[in-house]
């Protein structure tokens, strides 16, 4: 049953689907010419472990950019996704660029993916604006480690809960702390119409229930559930599609704190290994 | 990333470094004369309850007690750094731990002696007057069962990379090391803002060479106490930069908690309820959804 946080949430992401299609932000045109749609935190840290047959598990993928991505580079790699629009799209955009034979896709929401997928793989990947859509990460660390070979690698670059916490009339000079580190399993109810990719959109499903999780709330289950840390790291500038205000687009394509380039925590990634 | 200030740590760097202590002289006078001023004022702080401990209760607070109490037993040896007047070293003792607290103020190490005294702990309690980042050559080959640091220690720290090789060195294979900490993002929020007002003032991402310096005023134990003249300095560290530090030192993460209270009033503001200081949330009540503080565990893999 899927219930009424994930239903909105399945609404507006089907809905939004064919919007980022369409849009600059996603520049799918760019990608069927060849462009690279990881940012380079995951082409620095994680690019080095995926090679030609290397088999990945891409979570929460919306329409599989990244995960063709990785295709290219060698990867054999499943995508899943719990909008069917994504997977449709994703599905469409694989056969079109002759991708199909190494990219397979899968619908189903997060916590049900071991009723639909079975194996073990090297790599599982998430990214960017995932966690935010989860209520229970001692649920996802679990399926998280189901997923990985023994030894495999756990890559995580995402927004830092640090960048969701600042007041919406925050400004750089004085950024207030307005939405809360730790939500104890209680979503926030936001009502917007726009769009992160496509601030003129007007989509129909707006409502939307979000959790931000702290850092120990995302490493400490993983931890519990047989992973090792190799590494967190934190940045301070982010991928272009967090669409705060006191933000600046960068030369570098990349989003920093208005005239505090380096004070403030906007990205980590994180890399865990399983044992055994 | 070739990013120096996103912390990525870790280089793996295990040998005793060498070279002098990291903390520039002006910034060690300073907080050293701190520190001794504090030692003298903390005897007596309704912060410390130095009458209390006397008396059999403990000064670690419940968070310290349920996560590391389980690790420490009759005889365990345990090495608490930076320990300031040793109330919580001998609250450890008393549990049954051997110990050996280590801070470089003279004023607190004897005062923790003449303590440990009146306590009837010396025969479990050694106190040894030393810099961090000198610990080595008073610790020796000396390696412990559990490895400890609480409650604004590493602030007073300039290089983590440093301090986590000297936690690791003694540390016996298969040992524990734990930490309560000042979250570093309550660090960066302004302590003198208005009640019930959170804003960014200090930098999340750590600048080694750029302290903060800060004139002093009372102390976190005794607000009202006389520090004219005093002046602190103190580094900023981030998550990565702690993690990175640790893992490059050989540990393996075990736990890592974050909470939404403090041992302290890091606001003039907060609401005490025990030995804990909550946000409020103005209405009377507490706050929860902000982290000020956190926990981590660390093992040393056995040999």
């Amino acid at each position: 049953m899927l219930d009424d946080y994930l239903k909105a949430n399945l609404a507006s992401w089907d809905e939004v689907t064919s919007v980022h299609v369409a849009s600059d932000l996603y520049d799918v045109d760019g990608f069927r010419a060849g462009r690279n749609s990881l940012s380079s935190l995951e082409q620095t840290e994680l690019s080095p472990l995926v090679g030609e047959g290397t088999s990945m598990l891409h979570l929460q993928c919306h329409f599989g950019l990244d995960t063709l991505s990785w295709v290219r580079q060698g990867a054999t790699a499943t995508g899943m996704d719990f909008s069917g629009e994504a997977i449709a799209q994703a599905r469409s955009l694989a056969e079109e660029l002759g991708l199909s034979q190494r990219a397979t896709f899968v619908q189903s929401d997060l916590y049900h993916l071991p009723d639909v997928l079975e194996g073990e793989f090297d790599v599982v990947f998430t990214s960017w604006g995932a966690l935010i859509w989860l209520g229970d990460l001692e649920r996802w660390a679990q399926i998280v480690a189901r997923f990985l070979k023994p030894g495999g690698t756990f890559y995580v670059a995402e927004f830092h809960p640090n960048a969701f916490l600042f007041a919406d009339d925050s400004t750089p000079e004085s950024l207030r702390i307005g939405y809360p580190y730790f939500q104890y399993g209680v979503p926030q109810r936001f009502d917007e119409p726009g769009d992160y990719a496509d601030p003129d959109a007007r989509t129909q499903n707006t409502v939307t229930f979000e959790w931000n999780h702290g850092l120990g709330e995302i490493i400490d289950p993983l931890l519990r559930n047989g992973l090792r840390l190799d590494f967190l790291h934190e940045f301070p500038y982010t991928i272009p599609g967090l669409p705060f205000p006191f933000l600046e687009l960068c030369e570098d394509g990349l989003k920093r704190v208005k005239g505090r380039h380096d004070d403030v925590a906007l990205s980590f990634s994180l890399r865990m290994t399983k044992e055994g | 990333m070739g990013d120096a200030s996103a912390g990525a740590t870790g280089t793996g760097r295990n040998e005793a470094p060498a070279g002098s202590d990291p903390i520039p002289a002006k910034a060690h006078a300073a907080n050293l004369e701190l520190w001794n001023a504090w030692s003298r004022i903390h005897e007596h702080a309704p912060g410390y309850n130095t009458a209390g401990f006397l008396s059999g209760e403990t000064s670690l607070t419940p968070v310290e007690l349920e996560e590391l109490g389980s690790y420490v037993h009759e005889g365990t040896t345990l090495l608490h750094l930076q320990c300031h007047f040793g109330l919580d070293t001998m609250s450890w003792a008393r549990l049954g731990a051997d110990v050996v607290g280590l801070d470089f103020s003279g004023e607190a190490v004897a005062l923790a002696r003449r303590l440990a005294g009146e306590a009837g702990l010396s025969a479990r309690s050694e106190f040894i007057c030393s810099d961090l980042y000198d610990a080595d050559s008073h610790l020796g080959v000396r390696r412990f069962d559990v490895v400890f640091v609480n409650w604004g220690a590493i602030e007073w720290l300039p290089d983590l990379e440093r301090w986590a090789g000297i936690v690791a060195r003694h540390l016996k294979p298969g040992g524990t090391f734990y930490m309560a900490e000042i979250h570093p993002f309550a660090q960066t929020l302004d302590d003198d803002a208005p009640e019930g007002e959170l804003r960014v003032r200090y930098r999340y991402f750590p600048a080694p060479d750029e302290p903060d310096v800060d004139a002093i005023n009372g102390s976190y134990a005794d607000p009202d106490a006389d520090t004219t003249g005093l002046v602190s300095y103190c580094w900023a560290h981030s998550f990565a930069e702690i993690l990175g530090a640790l893992t490059g030192a050989g540990l393996h993460l075990e736990q890592f908690h974050e909470f939404p209270f403090a041992p302290a009033p890091l606001w003039s503001w907060t609401i005490q309820e025990g030995k804990i200081f909550w946000l409020p949330d103005g209405s009377g009540g507490r706050r929860r959804d902000q982290p000020l503080t956190y926990t981590l565990r660390a093992s040393k893999p056995a040999a």
